[in-house]
């Protein structure tokens, strides 16, 4: 598969463990590549390092080095927020910090890769360009959440935000003092309002799900939903599913891998550990074990 | 010395040693055990503070700046080792960060307390100058030791949520905020409590000393509260400083979360 055709390409893909005093090494020199709207299952025995790979991806692993593209740039022109922004990893385990599910949800959009840079930016500059900032963001959160929750069957057109890596500089010191006393929640809530929050996770299937409640009273299934749609909501280009559906019912997996075939039909790239039989939905099917990556047999949708 | 101070005399050190001793003896009647503890503390607690007083009393008769910066920085090394041996946790290679959060404290409260408040003459008057550090330094060793334990300790108990952070792309800062929040905090408490509680619970030492002493109570608590007040903000500054200056050894270069045996 040529770079063009990639949304994500990596290459030389290492990881080297620490283990009592010696270094393990995991895997050495994978090669991977996925098309937008593919989704791709990743398989092999527990310990294989098939996490460890998918947090190389998102520039998460401390182990891990590799030559990593999106849509051809390389790796090296985004800071890592604007890496991960693009190229999301999902853990196993839900964790959704917040008083309601709708504050958990919105956290990302809390964060200065999102809501933050805009927000100070506004302090600094004239009311009238701040106005002009307000609107901009709350049209891009309208067409966000309207393509999210409605135009499920209109392709996804891809933002141009990847060939502009450079939007958002490296977060400075004086920015980070004014961020220890800025609040984004207030920027937060109105990029990403209550009603739109309901309107996709209803879109998604999750109509059980009240925003008000706190995570903490959320069952395992609705936890693990409500994870994906936070990251789904950030609109990834490439989604890194770390066996998401790992200790849920069958009818809450295959809720799980409904929402993430919607998102794959809209263009987004997705990479799925799991341990659960095959279901249908990959394009393909990638075996991790004794540190070499393979393909399996094609499994057509 | 004024004229209505009381001065205590060699027996009078007697006494209090025999009443650690007797508490001690007590201690080890009841197999609490801590009995040989006290004691030896208590002989150097008597030994460190009358070596103190030898070395402040030269301090202010020699009445030399150099002399006087000399002690500060000998307490300024002290502190730094103090607070590296209390603080639990953390990773090696601290000291720089310690010494400099501490000695950027230690210039504020002289050119801020001393030089605007209290105007001595001269400026570096050691009887003012060495007491104010140490009453400074105190505080601030013991909300730095608390401050740094509670961060390395926050930050391992939040691995996940800070990898969940890191994921949905937060920069480490972000990532960090919530155990630097909670550490800044804790380390605080204890300056805040005394703030709220002096004079109506308590009689703080510098003010209780002055008043044995002979000084004017009003006067005294007035000196108190300037001390208090200016040891409550540089404890905020202190440990934010230090906060600001390692929250980056939990992270790699590329804002990875580093665990505990890579730091």
């Amino acid at each position: 598969m040529s770079s063009t055709e990639s949304v994500f390409t990596a290459n030389g893909v290492t990881c080297i463990v620490p283990a009592q005093g010696k270094s393990r090494t995991i895997f050495d020199n994978l090669a991977f590549a996925i098309a937008p709207g593919e989704i791709v299952d990743l398989v092999g025995p527990s310990g294989s390092g098939k996490s460890s790979l998918l947090t190389a991806f998102a520039r998460l692993n401390p182990h891990a080095t590799g030559t990593f593209a999106l849509h051809g740039h390389d790796s090296s022109e985004f800071t890592p927020q604007q890496w991960r922004h693009e190229v999301a990893y999902l853990p196993q385990k839900p964790i959704l910090p917040g008083e309601t599910v709708a504050e958990a949800i919105r956290l990302p959009f809390t964060l200065a890769i999102r809501a933050g840079a805009d927000a100070i930016g506004n302090q600094n500059a004239d009311s009238a360009t701040a106005a002009a900032n307000a609107t901009t963001n709350a049209a891009a959160a309208a067409s966000l959440a309207a393509s999210s929750a409605t135009s499920i069957s209109t392709p996804h057109t891809a933002p141009a935000s990847a060939s502009a890596p450079h939007r958002i500089g490296k977060v400075g010191l004086g920015r980070k003092f004014m961020a220890l006393f800025h609040n984004n929640d207030q920027q937060a809530r109105k990029l990403l309002t209550d009603q739109k929050i309901r309107m996709t996770l209803d879109a998604m299937g999750c109509e059980d799900i009240d925003l008000a409640r706190p995570p903490h009273d959320l069952s395992g299934g609705q936890a693990a939903r409500v994870s994906l749609a936070r990251t789904l909501l950030t609109e990834p280009k490439v989604l890194l599913a770390d066996e998401v559906d790992a200790g849920l019912d069958d009818e809450n997996a295959e809720k799980v891998a409904d929402i993430m075939a919607t998102a794959a039909a809209q263009g987004m790239a997705i990479i799925r550990i799991r341990h659960r039989p095959p279901d249908g939905r990959a394009s393909r099917i990638m075996t991790l074990a004794n540190g070499i990556l393979s393909e399996q047999a094609g499994e057509q949708a | 010395m004024t004229d209505n101070a009381y001065d205590i005399d060699i027996w009078g050190l007697l006494v209090a040693l025999a009443m650690v001793a007797i508490a001690a003896g007590i201690s080890e009647l009841m197999r609490i055990n801590i009995g040989k503890t006290l004691l030896w503390s208590a002989c150097r607690a008597l030994l460190q503070l009358c070596a103190m007083g030898f070395i402040i009393g030269y301090v202010i008769r020699a009445n030399n700046v150099f002399l006087v910066f000399a002690v500060i920085a000998v307490m300024l090394v002290a502190a730094v080792q103090i607070t590296l041996s209390r603080a639990k946790g953390v990773p090696k290679g601290l000291a720089g960060p310690v010494l400099l959060s501490l000695t950027i404290t230690m210039l504020l409260m002289i050119s801020l307390v001393t030089e605007l408040v209290v105007r001595p003459h001269p400026w570096y008057a050691p009887q003012l100058v060495v007491p104010l550090t140490g009453m400074l330094l105190g505080n601030t060793v013991s909300a730095l030791a608390v401050g740094l334990s509670r961060f390395y300790e926050s930050m391992n108990e939040r691995r996940d949520e800070i990898d969940t952070l890191l994921a949905l792309g937060s920069t480490a800062w972000e990532a960090a905020r919530p155990s630097i929040v909670s550490s800044i905090r804790l380390g605080l408490l204890p300056t805040t409590a005394t703030l709220a509680s002096c004079g109506i619970v308590t009689i703080p030492g510098m003010m209780a000393g002055q008043v044995i002493a002979g000084g004017d109570p009003l006067e005294a608590a007035k000196y108190q509260f300037v001390v208090f007040a200016a040891i409550a903000a540089l404890t905020l500054v202190a440990d934010s400083l230090i906060m600001a200056m390692v929250y980056r050894t939990c992270f790699t270069a590329d804002d990875q979360y580093k665990p505990p045996e890579m730091r």
